[in-house]
Formats: C-alpha cells, sequence, structure tokens
C-alpha cells in the first residue's frame, strides 16, 4: 500500500537559516503520528510545506502519491487542516465560519458538524471577536474534523482547549484513526501524543533525530531503576550504560541503557532488599533528547 | 552588543515615555508626509492664483462671481476676501485640508488606541508599568507630537512661499493658518481616543469617529447657508478654522475652544479608558448574530461581504469630489473666468468651452481617487494573507491565483461603480449651479477614469505577487508619482517630456478632449495583462506570514 505522506529530503533554507533539513518521511495510512520538537525545530515548516504553502529549497513531499505544490488543489480535496493560530475573520459567527469553511473545502457532514458543536460545547452563534483564543480552535478542529478529510494536518491544535476539551478531542483522533482517516499531529503536549499516537518522529535543528514507534523508543530510552540494599551501594558509575547515579545511604537510584544484566550483577554483589524498574515516559524521552539544549 | 544589552530598556522617562515614542513613530511618517501635501497644496493655490488672476480687476472679476454663487460657501466654505491671495488660499484648501486632517486623524487616533487593542498589543502595555489612562494619555501624547509635525511642516513650507513679494504673507498671519489648519486634526485626534473607548473594535469606533466628522461637516454647511446660521459656527471645528479667517481677519480667538476642546476630549477619553475593562468598550455592542449567509459560499464571495462597506465609501467619496468639482464649474463659465486662467488649462492640452476645459482637468483628481482605490484592495488582500486567514482558504482547494483574480475582479468592480458615480455626480454639482451640462457625455467622462485605475490595480497585483510587502507602497508610487509628474509636466513647459512617465497622460482629459478608443483599449489590455501575469505568479512564491 502507498503510504500516505512520502517526503524524500525535503529541505527548506530561509538565506542563511535552515528551517527544515532533507527530511525523510514516511506515514502511513491509518496512523496517527506525533510530531516533536521544540519551538522553532521545522514543525510548523514540515506542515506548510506538506500543504504546498511554501516552496521547498530541495527534495520532494507527496500525499496520496500527489506532488504536494504541483497538485495542491487535489491534495487538498482530501485534508483538514488546523494551524496554530488561530486567526479567523473577526466579524463572522462561529457557525458563518464553519458553513464558510465547509463550502470552502467542499466536504461536510453536516450531522458530524452539529454532533461536534455539541461536544466541544461551542456557542456557533457568537462572533469569532468575542471567542476566546481556545473556542477559536474549536472552530477550526470542528471544520476539520467534520470534513472526514482522508489526511488530517494539525498543527499544535489544543494548545488554548481546557483538560476536558483536551479529552474530546483525543476521543475524536481516535475515531477518526477508527474511520481509516491520517493523522499528522504536531503537538507539545507529550501526554496527549503519549495517547493517541502509533508512532512519534522528534525534530531537532530541523532535522529528524528520533522516530520510532512509542513502545520501542521506551524500550530504547534508559530504564530507571531503584533499589534497596542491605549493604553500602558498590559504585556503579563504570558499569556500561548506567548514568545518573544517585545514592541515598543503603538506598541507590539510576539510568540504565543497553543491557541490564552488569547492572543487576553488582546489586545481588551488595544484597538487594527491594528493586524497583519504571520505564521512561515520553516526557523523559524527550527531556533526553532537547534537555539543556533548547533546540 | 549581547543579548541583556539588546533588550535592556533605553532611553528615560519610564512607560509612560515609551508608549508616547511607540505611538509617534507609528504615525510621525504619515504625519510629516500629510505636511508636505498640506503645504505644497495650500502654497500651490497661492502661486496659481497670483500667476491665473495678476491684476486687481481680474481678482475683483473673481470675488464678484463667487460672491454671486450662493451654494459654494455652504459646501467650500468661507468665500469671503477671494480677491486678495490669503483670501483665496484659505478658500481653496479649506475643503480639503480640513476634510483630509480630519479624516487622518481619527484613523491615527483609533489605529493607536483600539486598533492596537484589537491586536492584544494594548494589553501588554497595560501588563507593563502603566495605568489604562496614562496610556492613553501618552498615546495621545505621541499623537500630539505627529499632528505638531503636521503644523510645523505646513507652516515652514507656507512662510517660504509666502516670502515672496508677490505672495507677501506676514509670518504672524502664516502661523495663525498653520495654526486654524491644525484645529481639525487636533480636535478630531481627541474624537477618535473617544470613540475608541465607546465601540469594542476598530471598525465601530472609526465608524463613530466618522459620523461625527459628518455632523460637524453638515453644521458647518448649515452655519455658512446664511447670515442668521453663522453663530452656529462656534459649534463646529470646521467652523472655529473658518472663524480664524488668517490672511484677513486674523482672529486668534476661535483657536481657544478649538484648544479647549481638545483637552476635553482627551481627558475623557483617559477617564474612560480607567472605567472600562481591557477589550472592552463603553458602549454594549452585539457579539451574537444570526447566520447570514451572504458571502458564505465562496471566497470571493466573502471578500465581497467583508470589503463592501469601504468600497460604497470609495464609491461614495468619489461621487461627493465629483460633486463639489461640478459645483465649481460655475466660476469658470466664459465670460467670468480671466484669460490666464484659460491659459493655465491650455497647458494641459485641453479645449472647448471653459466649463468643459475646467472638467477636463479637474477629473484628473478624480482619476487619482479612483486610482487609488486599487491600494485599499491590494492592502486587504496582503492583510489577509499575512494575518493567517488565507491559510484556512489556501489549505482547501483554492488555488491561489484564481483566489487572487477574485480580489482583482473586486477590485475591478469597485473602480467600475467610482466611476459610474462620479460622472453623474459632476453633472449634479454643475446643475445646480444653473451650469448646463450634458448628462451622457459627463457619464463618459467619469468612465473615462476607469482604465487607468484598472492599471494600477494591475501593478498593485503584480507586486503582491512578487513583493508583497511593497505592494501598497507600489500603487500609491505610481499614482501619486503620476499626479505629480503631469502636473510638473503640464505646468514647466521644459519638463513637457516627463509626461509621457505619467500614468495620467495616457488619459484623455475629458470632456474637454475626446478619449481615443485605441488609447483605451490598449490601456485596459496592459492592465489586464498586469492582472493575468499576476494570478499566474501569485502560485509561485511562499505565502507570507507577519
Amino acid at each position: 500500500m502507498t503510504p500516505t505522506i512520502v517526503t524524500e529530503r525535503l529541505t527548506k533554507r530561509y538565506g542563511e537559516t535552515t528551517a527544515l533539513d532533507t527530511l525523510d518521511l514516511e506515514i502511513e495510512q491509518g496512523e496517527v503520528f506525533g510530531y516533536l520538537g521544540p519551538n522553532g525545530a521545522g514543525k510548523s515548516t514540515t506542515l506548510a510545506l506538506l500543504l504546498g504553502l511554501i516552496r521547498p529549497t530541495s527534495g520532494q513531499a507527496r500525499i496520496f502519491g500527489l506532488d504536494v505544490w504541483r497538485d495542491a488543489p487535489a491534495v487538498h480535496r482530501r485534508v483538514g487542516y488546523v494551524p496554530s493560530e488561530a486567526n479567523l475573520w473577526p466579524s463572522l459567527t462561529g457557525a458563518e465560519a464553519l458553513r464558510f469553511l465547509g463550502r470552502v473545502h467542499g466536504s461536510v457532514d453536516g450531522a458530524y458538524r452539529d454532533e461536534l458543536v455539541d461536544r466541544f460545547e461551542l456557542v456557533p452563534d457568537k462572533k469569532i471577536r468575542a471567542y476566546s483564543h481556545g473556542n477559536r480552535q474549536k472552530v477550526l478542529l470542528i471544520a476539520a474534523f467534520a470534513s472526514r478529510a482522508d489526511l488530517l494536518l494539525l498543527d499544535e491544535p489544543t494548545s488554548g482547549l481546557d483538560p476536558l476539551m483536551e479529552r474530546v478531542f483525543q476521543a475524536c483522533i481516535r475515531e477518526a484513526r477508527d474511520r481509516g482517516q491520517t493523522v499528522l499531529l504536531s503537538s507539545h503536549i507529550l501526554s496527549e501524543v503519549d495517547a493517541v499516537c502509533d508512532r512519534v518522529a522528534m525534530l531537532r535543528g530541523g532535522r529528524i533525530i528520533e522516530t520510532g514507534r512509542l513502545d520501542v523508543l521506551r524500550g530504547l530510552a534508559a530504564l530507571h531503576v531503584r533499589a534497596q540494599l542491605d549493604s553500602s551501594p558498590p559504585d556503579l558509575s563504570g558499569l556500561p550504560g548506567v548514568t545518573n547515579v544517585v545514592v541515598a545511604g543503603r538506598a541507590v537510584e539510576c539510568d540504565v541503557a543497553g543491557s541490564v544484566q552488569p547492572l543487576l550483577r553488582a546489586l545481588t554483589e551488595a544484597g538487594v532488599v527491594h528493586l524497583t524498574t519504571r520505564e521512561p515516559s515520553l516526557e523523559e524521552i524527550f527531556l533526553s533528547h532537547y534537555g539543556g539544549s533548547g533546540g | 552588543m549581547s543579548t541583556a544589552d539588546a533588550v535592556a530598556p533605553t532611553g528615560r522617562g519610564g512607560a509612560g515615555v515609551a508608549v508616547a515614542r511607540r505611538a509617534f513613530g507609528q504615525v510621525g511618517r504619515g504625519a510629516g508626509a500629510w505636511a508636505l501635501v498640506f503645504g505644497a497644496t495650500a502654497a500651490a493655490s497661492a502661486l496659481t492664483y497670483v500667476t491665473s488672476f495678476p491684476t486687481l480687476a481680474s481678482r475683483h472679476a473673481l470675488a464678484v462671481t463667487t460672491g454671486s454663487a450662493s451654494g459654494l460657501g455652504v459646501l467650500l466654505g468661507p468665500v469671503a476676501a477671494v480677491d486678495t491671495v490669503g483670501g483665496y488660499t484659505v478658500y481653496k484648501g479649506f475643503v480639503f485640508l480640513t476634510t483630509i486632517g480630519a479624516v487622518w486623524a481619527i484613523l491615527a487616533s483609533t489605529r493607536l488606541l483600539r486598533g492596537e487593542e484589537d491586536a492584544g498589543r494594548w494589553q501588554l502595555v497595560l501588563a507593563g508599568d502603566t495605568r489604562p489612562a496614562r496610556a492613553t494619555a501618552a498615546t495621545l501624547a505621541g499623537l500630539g507630537a505627529a499632528v505638531g509635525l503636521l503644523f510645523c511642516g505646513t507652516t515652514a513650507i507656507m512662510l517660504l512661499v509666502g516670502h515672496s513679494p508677490d505672495v507677501g504673507f506676514g509670518v504672524g498671519a502664516t502661523v495663525l493658518y498653520g495654526l486654524s489648519i491644525t484645529i481639525a486634526p487636533l480636535v478630531f485626534a481627541g474624537v477618535g481616543a473617544v470613540t475608541s473607548q465607546l465601540g469594542r473594535t476598530r471598525r465601530l469606533a472609526t465608524g463613530l469617529g466618522l459620523a461625527f466628522f459628518g455632523v460637524a461637516f453638515v453644521i458647518r454647511m448649515i452655519a455658512d447657508s446664511g447670515a442668521h446660521t453663522q453663530w452656529l459656527l462656534w459649534l463646529t471645528p470646521f467652523g472655529w478654522t473658518e472663524l480664524v479667517r488668517p490672511f484677513t481677519s486674523n482672529d486668534p480667538w476661535p483657536l481657544l475652544p478649538a484648544g479647549l476642546g481638545t483637552l476635553v476630549l482627551c481627558v475623557a477619553a483617559a477617564a474612560l479608558a480607567s472605567r472600562r475593562d481591557a477589550g472592552g468598550g463603553v458602549l454594549a455592542s452585539r457579539d451574537v448574530s444570526a447566520l447570514r449567509p451572504f458571502g458564505l459560499r465562496s471566497p470571493l464571495g466573502l471578500a465581497a461581504r467583508l470589503e463592501l462597506p469601504l468600497l460604497g465609501a470609495w464609491c461614495g467619496g468619489a461621487a461627493l469630489a465629483a460633486f463639489a468639482l461640478g459645483i465649481v464649474a460655475k466660476v469658470t463659465t466664459a465670460g467670468t473666468a480671466p484669460g490666464s486662467l484659460g491659459d493655465t488649462l491650455e497647458n494641459f492640452g485641453v479645449t472647448g468651452s471653459f466649463a468643459d476645459q475646467y472638467l477636463g482637468v479637474a477629473f484628473l483628481l478624480v482619476a487619482t481617487l479612483v486610482a487609488l482605490l486599487p491600494a485599499g484592495q491590494i492592502g486587504a488582500a496582503f492583510e489577509e494573507e499575512t494575518s493567517g486567514r488565507l491559510v484556512h482558504v489556501l489549505a482547501r482547494p483554492a488555488r491561489r491565483g484564481r483566489l487572487l483574480g477574485g480580489r482583482l475582479l473586486l477590485g475591478g468592480a469597485g473602480v467600475v461603480a467610482a466611476g459610474l458615480v462620479a460622472g453623474p455626480a459632476a453633472w449634479l454639482g454643475a446643475r445646480s449651479q444653473g451650469v448646463d451640462l450634458d448628462l451622457g457625455t459627463m457619464v463618459a467622462a467619469g468612465l473615462n477614469v476607469v482604465p487607468t485605475a484598472l492599471v494600477a490595480l494591475g501593478t498593485g497585483a503584480v507586486a503582491l505577487s512578487v513583493a508583497p510587502r511593497a505592494a501598497v507602497k507600489a500603487v500609491y508610487g505610481l499614482v501619486i508619482g503620476s499626479l505629480l509628474v503631469d502636473l510638473l509636466s503640464s505646468m514647466v513647459s521644459s519638463l513637457s517630456w516627463l509626461g509621457h512617465l505619467s500614468l495620467f497622460h495616457y488619459l484623455a482629459l475629458a470632456p474637454a478632449q475626446d478619449p481615443e478608443v485605441r488609447t483605451v483599449v490598449t490601456t485596459v489590455a496592459v492592465a489586464g495583462a498586469l492582472c493575468a501575469l499576476a494570478t499566474v505568479l501569485a502560485g509561485r512564491r511562499d505565502v507570507q506570514s507577519k
């Protein structure tokens, strides 16, 4: 089966600045793909390139097998998009904005749109200028979901939503996946990505530094180990893969990447009273890649 | 420079001075440009008068003509003493300068106060070391400095011209003239400040300000309609300007109500600012509305829905200008105008009756006004793009070239409508003064200004597709530059070769000249080619953001 999104060495430069550097990406149909990275990493640039809003400096991107620049209108017929900034026409009401966006897209599931208006608790006869940032985002989310588009490109779509609406959003994403829709979700909210995404890519300085299934990423990342011993802890700092060793009396904590055998052997020799291990959260994986670098 | 140095506050005076400086920075350049226009307009009136009416007899004849035209005073203000250079200069520029000054001040004031609040930047200012009343006062101080620049520039130019023995303006009278011209922008800056507190959107605040402008203008018209209503002049800022009567009576007392009125308005604005919520307005506005389907079927429909009020205002402005020019045609009817005025008109190559010659040249102003209409449409298209709203449309199945094409169609329709109303409006103005013109000829004269305006539209469109941030400036530059070049090349024979560079060189001065079919077709074809080129180029560049 042809992947929904394929990019090949996709690059965008603005003068001396490289916003996106040789991006190779494949996203399969029906997949919910998390796109992570600090500010300025190139996430919005990627989405603008995929929509044909900006032209790549080199490389190419295809959606549904079509060139995103040359065949933009044909691609857009099957795409729903929510940008990070929810600027809409202030003098229109929410209902008028939904009507207009639906007309321009050409495909709207009216019953689902009405259902979403209820679920997101949007007051549709209010003017956009009277909406909060979160409510303006709701208008765009409803328009995108109600289009029933084959591909949803969502650029930090929930930064203004409250936790209750965030749950509604996650439910909508799962429904979209169940219908076979593909979702590319650029987000800073790691718990959201953790909850709904099948795979993630991590971006830094315009380059992908990690891609994979979340469970695989967790497996590759360091395991957090905490042990209570019946004697003084041995020196663990020289063991392969062991980092962040913290000793408190007869308790010791550390992270271990790769094989845990050398660590377990050393701890067993010191007499283990109690041992717990924990897989890293997505946030810890994220911070291990970006911590202190700022992107 | 280190990052810390770069972000460290500079200058002294705290938040108030910073706010005032920023306000001046936003409108100071515009004020400087208008100072040049004001000074040049008034100076041109004075210099044209001394060359067109060189003798006492010709000046007396003009005074007799204008004095007997009762409608002129109502529409154009102080007709008194037009047999003097100063009196004529005041009379000639009165409506133009006070109107421009008032509208500029309302737009500047509502932009600095309500526009900043609409954009959310005002709230950032209020989060700093200031309060709403102080921030409003500081903003108004910055705007006041810009009005001060307008006064200084206008007065400086007039002092230079007044130095000429033929003109002979005294320094005191010239300063008083500068002050009288500054009354409208000063008072209406205060009006805009108050309406910015009343309305919760910039559009509403501007609309309220312009409504106040309309009422003040009508009161001045009623006041000038007869001797028994002259007292009404004391009730309107335009009346205060008129009552100063610089160069003739030189009465400074009307400056007192102007100053007091401005002070009261500014204090009221600051007081209202401290009594309302940030983002809100004193007047309740409807935030809830039933669905209106008009304009929601397509991007072109939405553009029409959003832009129709502005296009209507342009058409109204073009009609009003043409109406006023039609009224003045009375002055130029054969037998009353001096030969020197005829010589001046003939420099433009016009023929026919005096009224036709005059209207042919005067319609250059209408052509300028109509040709500036595309600047608003190009600016709206650019704003739509950089605000991020265009992306909602572009991310759906819509081609950028087609979207721009729709915008150009809308702008073109506006240009045609403005041209269509201008001719009959001029005819109506002339008829009201008993000047008999052919309606069909005037309709043709109005439509005659359309092709050059379409070229301005096409030029702006190409600029929008290639260098979007320069697009609006390109239209203004082309139109204003063309007008200046056209006037220069017509008035100064050694510069006649310059005329070919002007857009208006390719405009027949109807009704005094018959439009050439070939020129009209060529001009329209050039405009069409520019628009077509723009739609092709539109899809080739990156979408812009702020």
